[in-house]
């Protein structure tokens, strides 16, 4: 992969061999998008435009917040079901974009016992393709015992016969395939579909990432803040177990924490944030209150003046 | 030279501004006035007279003193008469003096670009400064021999170069900027380097970029090379809190707060508690470290040591009122029947403390609350206080329902309390409530469901249930459903698919076994599963219920080699020996049994049993022992038939009909498994 700037539409490079076919692809996905939508402007006419055009995204959004969206027979599910299974790995991507969405209304509508299965199979789709990814093996960091040297440190005393001390954590468990949605594994799957859309986050538009810290903010406390009208609607609250909150925190420290510009992403990340520290106090829930308070903290010295003077200024001198 | 004490910096640099150079000064009066009237040149000449400059010395000054009013775009027309490209093309490793006036000519280019966001172009002006220091020092810098001015310029060069790279939006570049600026030696010093680390540390973590591991070769040399981002923050942080420890940079919490975000999101919190044992005194407050503390023990299920750091945290001369920390102390006492009575402490002041900004929090209270009371009934002495506390706690699990009306674990709670009181009507609308609002997703409620139902005697719906949730399961998780599956099937007198049940279950249990090896899946997971030997113990109950014995002695082997000392094995036994007629040997594996686990209720029952049939002598005996047995499970209807059996055979009829009257009742709301399994 070259530079990829999020935001700028260069993101994955292909050879131009698979390009033109790519481009085919992307052509006649459009084409079929735009008997679902009512307009699809004529700019749109790649994978990439199609990521970031705004009116597209807002466009599929309203559908799927519809309420009668996610079932089985639905044509933007389907699409979406399709596009996903191309190729092409941009149009993959514009599928990515609506995790956020999908995953937010499809878990807080299951107590609405409404025909999802359009929603369903999307999510599956995206569980089935990390599964094949990793072979289902479980993802697995080592956290390092600081009495053997590492790249960044010299151990004082490098004790051959001692034996090193890893500590292995599973981060993600291993995947089994699933091929309908038990709702024992229901969390699973949305958490693997969130962890696939962390994976590509620095692609992702600012748009579909605000979207995430609404849904945040619904899951955890049912409260539904709409930035643009300071009003907020109550909406029910779902069970929140940590292979779906574990993959949230690590969305939400990017929207946090991470490299972007967007101040409003920061506002909607802080908000999601806080709700999020707050239920973990509801649930107890120990590691939840750790991270999430430790973000908190973080967020509040990032805004802080005082602990952020610029070492790389210039001296006042004016001397040789 | 000690120009950093000259007067002018503590005043406003506009009135006493000064040019000092081979050591001689000027104010920058004269020099303002012409560069103001664009006249670079004058400007130019002026200095290079009054100091003796040369053309490239003057110009330097120039930009700074621009760069300083903050006329950033006429310090770059100033510098633009500098051709600095080709006078670092010309830089001696020999003159540090002349390479050190080039590089910060390009320096403050490279700033004045930033300030401009012209971010690229700063990048690569930066690049080229460090590879001409490079060039200068090819085996790195030597701390002695380098010039100290020099030294700063390349420290601030090196730590702008990946937060240039970030701001132009060059995150993969910027990975390999950090990577190459903390791998070799440019001799910065402690603090330098900890910011770069730290800042390298926060974008590994934040980015949601995988750079990959970094490639060293032959340069990592049996050192540990970490093989992702995740791995590659952590140990960063980890070497950054090191030098916090040994004094070698200062205390920076937000370094602690970054690995603790890593660590916890890694289910790691041990590693944290290690981290803030270290920290020396004074830097956190005692209660905040116990109470971080305490949440890294519970964090991994270590409640005993994390109720020992809250006990002293809540301390009455500590911080008693701590919401979290009582919240998290009144949570770990709940499950201890032992501690509950503390608990019931903890989650009183919770619920007292919970007001303003808190007052969400008056619900979660409220709910340990009751947890704690019901808790704290089950080992009650005396009937008059269990029902008293047990009466509490439906009151606080219900207030807090008032608060948190779709929060499913209180729906479920109250569900299962009124379950264990019998009252079925209650408990199955709870039940169901729970399974629609958690769309079925766990399997407590399914079971919580089916054995109510079994409680009803409505054993065929039950089984609807369990299929039901059997469908919603992975196979790995059907053990306890398939357990109860069996069971129910023994209640409705139909012993051979229940065997068939058992056969399946365990078949599933033993792949199980060979199939996840060592490596542990989810914690909910492992509480899920179902262990071999409470299969062939299932088993051999219900090969004694019908008399097989053969089959119940091979099911009591099997099991035996799981778990060597275990009541249930002995009491099924006691059972068997009974059944043939051998009292004494039963009586003898009951009083084993008993031995083996004094909470262990059915051999206390048979024991009270059998010696009721022994004559008027052994009456008081059995007595005490069938008043123990219902002390611990009030709800043990055989315990009250063989009581009242008892007090037949003393002449106390009208006590015989009380005891008979409840037995009779609780027949018929009986679960084929004890409520208990479930809470």
């Amino acid at each position: 992969m070259s530079s990829s700037n999020p935001g700028s539409p260069s993101a994955t490079a292909t050879s131009s061999s698979s390009a033109s076919s790519f481009s085919s692809k992307a052509h006649s996905c459009i084409q079929a998008l735009s008997s679902i939508l009512s307009t699809v402007p004529s700019s749109v006419s790649s994978s990439s435009s199609l990521l970031h055009d705004p009116t597209v995204s807002s466009q599929i959004s309203t559908l799927l917040r519809d309420p009668d969206s996610g079932s089985g027979d639905n044509n933007l599910c389907r699409w979406l079901y399709d596009t996903f299974h191309s190729p092409d790995p941009e149009l993959k991507l514009v599928v990515l974009r609506f995790v956020p969405i999908i995953a937010g209304i499809y878990l807080s509508r299951i107590a609405l016992r409404k025909s999802l299965a359009g929603f369903e199979a999307i999510l599956l789709a995206l569980y089935a393709h990390e599964t094949t990814a990793r072979d289902g093996q479980p993802i697995s960091v080592n956290v390092p015992d600081l009495t053997q040297p590492s790249i960044y440190h010299e151990a004082k005393s490098s004790a051959k016969s001692q034996a090193t001390e890893l500590n292995l954590a599973v981060i993600s468990p291993t995947l089994e395939p699933h091929g309908t949605m038990r709702s024992s594994r229901r969390a699973r799957i949305v958490g693997v579909a969130l962890e696939l859309y962390y994976s590509k986050i620095s692609q992702m538009p600012v748009s579909s990432k605000l979207e995430f810290c609404e849904f945040c903010d619904i899951w955890a406390t049912g409260i539904q803040n709409k930035p643009s009208s300071s009003s907020s609607s109550k909406q029910k609250t779902i069970l929140l177990p940590w292979e779906l909150l574990q993959p949230s925190l690590r969305i939400l420290g990017h929207c946090l924490l991470g490299a972007h510009k967007s101040k409003k992403l920061y506002e909607a990340a802080s908000m999601a944030t806080k709700s999020l520290y707050e239920r973990s106090l509801r649930d107890i829930d120990a590691k939840a209150i750790l991270a999430t308070s430790s973000l908190l903290r973080l967020e509040k010295m990032a805004l802080d003046p005082k602990l952020n003077v610029d070492h790389t200024e210039i001296d006042t001198s004016l001397a040789l | 030279m000690a120009d950093d004490e000259t007067p002018s910096q503590t005043q406003e640099s506009s009135t006493a501004r000064e040019f000092s150079a081979n050591g001689t000064s000027m104010s920058t009066t004269d020099v303002e006035a012409k560069l103001d009237k664009g006249n670079i040149e004058e400007a130019e000449s002026s200095l290079r007279e009054r100091l003796s400059l040369n053309s490239e010395e003057a110009r330097t000054l120039l930009g700074r003193l621009e760069y300083q009013r903050g006329n950033v775009e006429a310090a770059l027309r100033v510098l633009d008469g500098i051709d600095l490209q080709a006078a670092i093309q010309k830089l001696q490793p020999s003159s540090q003096q002349a390479a050190r006036l080039v590089l910060e000519g390009v320096y403050l280019k490279v700033k004045s670009l930033q300030k401009l966001g012209k971010f690229a172009e700063a990048a690569q002006d930066c690049t080229n400064i460090l590879d001409a220091v490079g060039r200068i020092f090819p085996q790195g810098i030597p701390d002695a021999q380098v010039e100290s001015k020099l030294q700063e310029m390349i420290s601030k060069a090196v730590e702008l170069l990946p937060e240039l790279l970030k701001q132009a939006g060059k995150y993969q570049e910027a990975m390999a900027a950090y990577r190459r600026v903390l791998l070799n030696p440019w001799n910065l010093d402690n603090d330098c380097c900890g910011r770069i680390q730290k800042a390298f540390a926060v974008f590994l973590l934040h980015s949601g970029l995988e750079a990959g591991p970094p490639s060293l070769g032959a340069q990592a040399d049996g050192a540990y090379v970490p093989k992702n981002n995740l791995e590659e923050a952590i140990l960063l942080l980890l070497v950054l809190m090191r030098k916090i420890h040994h004094g070698d940079i200062q205390w920076d919490p937000s370094v602690l707060d970054h690995l603790m975000y890593a660590l916890s999101l890694c289910s790691q919190t041990p590693v944290l508690s290690k981290q803030l044992e270290e920290l020396k005194p004074g830097v956190f407050h005692r209660t905040e470290r116990w109470n971080l503390l305490a949440l890294c023990c519970s964090g991994v299920g270590q409640n005993k040591a994390a109720m020992n750091l809250l006990r002293k945290s809540l301390h009455i001369n500590e911080r008693p009122n701590d919401l979290t920390a009582l919240l998290l102390a009144a949570k770990i006492c709940s499950e201890d029947s032992q501690l509950a009575a503390e608990g019931v402490g903890y989650a009183q002041r919770a619920v007292d403390n919970a007001k303003g900004v808190d007052e969400h929090l008056k619900g979660v209270g409220l709910r340990m609350l009751g947890l704690c009371l019901g808790k704290q009934a089950k080992v009650s002495s005396s009937d008059f206080e269990r029902s008293c506390l047990q009466n509490e706690a439906l009151k606080s699990l219900d207030s807090a329902l008032s608060f948190e009306q779709d929060n499913p674990d209180i729906i479920f709670e109250l569900g299962a309390h009124y379950a264990e009181q019998r009252n079925l009507n209650a408990a199955l609308r709870f039940a169901k409530k729970y399974i629609d609002i958690t769309g079925g997703s766990v399997m407590k409620g399914w079971r919580l469901l089916a054995l109510i139902l079994s409680a009803q005697q409505r054993f065929a719906e039950a089984e609807v249930v369990i299929d039901a949730a059997l469908d919603e399961t992975g196979k790995w998780e059907q053990g306890p459903l398939l357990r109860l599956k069996a069971k129910l099937k023994v209640s409705q007198s139909r012993p051979m698919e229940a065997i068939e049940t058992y056969r399946y279950l365990l078949a599933l249990v033993q792949a199980q076994r060979k199939s996840f090896g060592p490596m542990k899946i989810d914690s909910q997971v492992e509480d899920d599963k179902v262990k071999e030997f409470e299969v062939w113990y299932g088993l051999a109950a219900l090969y004694s219920s019908l008399s097989h014995w053969k089959d119940v002695e091979v099911c009591v082997k099997k099991a035996r080699e799981m778990k060597q000392y275990s009541a249930e094995l002995v009491h099924t036994e006691g059972f068997m020996h009974q059944e043939r007629g051998e009292i004494q040997e039963a009586l003898a594996s009951y009083i084993n049994a008993s031995l083996l686990d004094p909470f262990y209720v059915p051999s206390k029952v048979w024991i009270g049993a059998l010696l009721s049939k022994l004559g008027s002598n052994s009456l008081p005996v059995a007595r005490t022992l069938l008043s123990d047995a219902l002390r611990i499970e009030p709800t043990n209807r055989k315990a009250w038939y063989h009581l009242g059996m008892v007090h037949k055979d003393d002449g106390r009829l009208a006590d015989a009909i009380d005891c008979l009257q409840a037995a009779s009742m609780l027949e018929e709301s009986d679960p084929v498994e004890n409520f208990r399994s479930i809470l």
